[in-house]
């Protein structure tokens, strides 16, 4: 496992993929603190719409991971390196899981820096909503990184389908479907961000955090799940 | 058909469709211990036929074997075979060295720095292994995947055009290292679209044309049957038609004409008898030949005769 982990991180760590999350990952911060400085300053109800719900949890921490996981294998498929894994005597899953462990590894640091330096300046150092915040990223980078591995396994348009996901789903349908919520990454992290800090969020109607929890693990296992299945059952080319 | 009980690889009635194209057609063969050259023109199907042997790719109907085990959805088996695919693409962040390690490690090689030592020494790279994959030639990224194929001590040794890229000289090591592992008892098949590169490597030939097995055998068969195959050659000369009335004559040759810019066209069925008698037959008339070269000596022209034959 620690080879495949080893050789997907370099893999993902290329200058420009770096410098591009980097700068996405500074985005919530500088809304942040924009905000603060700002003299007609917004509710806490606002701030946590705004930035959390649609800036970080549904728009950047999806971004930054799409960037990341549909590359994971992508990248193996479409230069055809893929083989050299298959070929291997190693079970299927001590290949997928090692990519979501390295995806996570590189996304995970730049989305936990941004969400606690964001929560940190806008809730005046509130250790608990602070880590209910960060903790709740974390979450969201787990699941998306596990169905955007498993996307960029079953096709080579990853990264469009991914956006067209973030943008209409987790960006539209999410916010004005009622049903949606309960099949909405952003929801789950919302909710679990909740049960850990119950003052954020207040105002908002969100799931229950053990329903979310159960929800978070269900992406994380089935996606996974699913990218073994497809390893064993593709064509690689 | 029943398998012999020491076939390698036993592919049983496997064909392959992409939509309505067909790659791999109903092929049937057995693989036995020693080298196996699999022959076709570009685009016969032989990748496809590969990739379905190595388990890579699935098979529309038909199944393979290998070691009496199904090959597809069968990671252990790996350990006991080494595939290199036709894709020149490697790592280009990592060094030489770098890479056959990793692919020792993904084995479950134990002595792992003895074994890399010794795979990345057969292929001749010791000097440069621990440069970046990005600046080898092509010649010297295959031998270093040739090397990875080789790190864990495989006993079947799968190979898709190993030697393109390759120089003369890289040719004929990477040829005398194929007879060598051969003798020490691996298994190993190899795919190529170029005759005589296969000739001088293996003792038995798949002959795969439009994705069908057209031949297979020793090679001294199949070779025998190319030489009775009738070929087009054409001449050309400063009296055609004084040739041409000497060439009818012979015996080898079955029909002669000339066409419109004044070349001979010569049509024979023992092309080394004419290779002989046409520069006697020249030099009797004093005619001066200036070129004379096959029509119908491609390939794909090879392979059609033995299709049609």
């Amino acid at each position: 496992m620690r080879s495949v982990f080893l050789l997907t991180v370099r893999q993902l760590s290329g200058r420009w993929r770096l410098a591009i999350m980097a700068i996405l990952a500074a985005l919530p911060v500088i809304g942040t603190l924009n905000l603060l400085m700002d003299n007609d300053a917004v509710s806490v109800g606002e701030f946590e719409s705004i930035v959390l719900s649609g800036m970080l949890s549904g728009s950047i921490i999806p971004l930054v991971v799409l960037a990341i996981a549909a590359a994971a294998f992508g990248n193996e498929v479409e230069d055809r390196t893929l083989a050299n894994l298959t070929t291997s005597p190693l079970p299927r899953w001590r290949i997928a899981l090692p990519k979501l462990l390295a995806t996570l590894a590189i996304a995970l640091p730049f989305i936990a820096v941004s969400a606690f330096v964001t929560a940190h300046a806008a809730f005046l150092s509130d250790t608990r909503a602070t880590l209910a915040v960060t903790l709740g990223a974390a979450a969201a980078v787990a699941m998306y990184a596990a169905l955007f591995v498993w996307l960029g396994l079953v096709s080579a348009q990853a990264i469009g389908i991914g956006l067209l996901y973030i943008v209409l789903w987790e960006g539209l349908f999410s916010n004005y479907v009622e049903g949606v919520r309960l099949l909405s990454i952003r929801a789950y992290a919302i909710a679990l961000m909740h049960g850990m800090d119950e003052r954020r969020f207040a105002s908002v109607d969100h799931l229950n955090v053990w329903v979310a929890a159960g929800m978070a693990l269900l992406v994380i296992g089935g996606s996974l799940f699913l990218s073994v299945r497809r390893l064993r059952a593709m064509d690689v080319p | 058909m029943s398998a012999p009980s020491n076939a390698v690889i036993r592919v049983d009635g496997v064909s392959r469709w992409f939509g309505s194209v067909v790659a791999v057609s109903d092929v049937t063969f057995d693989v036995m211990p020693g080298i196996t050259g699999l022959l076709g023109p570009n685009g016969a199907g032989k990748t496809t036929l590969l990739r379905m042997m190595t388990g890579l790719a699935s098979t529309s109907t038909g199944t393979v074997t290998m070691f009496g085990e199904p090959v597809r959805d069968n990671p252990p088996l790996y350990r006991r075979i080494g595939v290199m695919s036709e894709h020149e693409t490697v790592y280009g962040f990592m060094k030489g060295r770098e890479f056959v390690t990793m692919m020792a490690r993904l084995r479950g090689v134990a002595s792992l720095e003895d074994a890399v030592d010794r795979a990345i020494g057969l292929v001749d790279l010791a000097d440069a292994q621990h440069r970046s994959m990005e600046t080898y030639s092509r010649g010297m990224r295959q031998r270093m995947r040739l090397a990875a194929t080789l790190v864990h001590e495989p006993e079947l040794l799968i190979l898709d055009e190993p030697l393109n890229g390759a120089d003369p000289r890289q040719r004929v090591h990477f040829k005398r290292l194929l007879l060598t592992l051969a003798e020490k008892g691996m298994t190993i098949v190899i795919s190529s679209h170029i005759l005589e590169e296969v000739e001088q490597l293996a003792d038995t030939v798949l002959l795969i044309v439009n994705g069908k097995l057209a031949a297979s055998g020793g090679f001294r068969a199949i070779r025998a049957a190319l030489n009775q195959r009738p070929y087009h050659v054409r001449v050309v000369c400063d009296s055609p038609r004084k040739l041409a009335a000497s060439i009818v004559a012979l015996e080898s040759v079955d029909a002669v004409r000339i066409d419109p810019d004044g070349a001979l066209v010569v049509l024979s069925r023992n092309v080394v008898d004419l290779q002989v008698e046409l520069p006697r037959l020249a030099q009797a008339g004093s005619i001066s030949l200036r070129k004379v070269e096959p029509l119908d000596d491609s390939l794909e022209s090879v392979f059609g005769y033995l299709v049609d034959n």
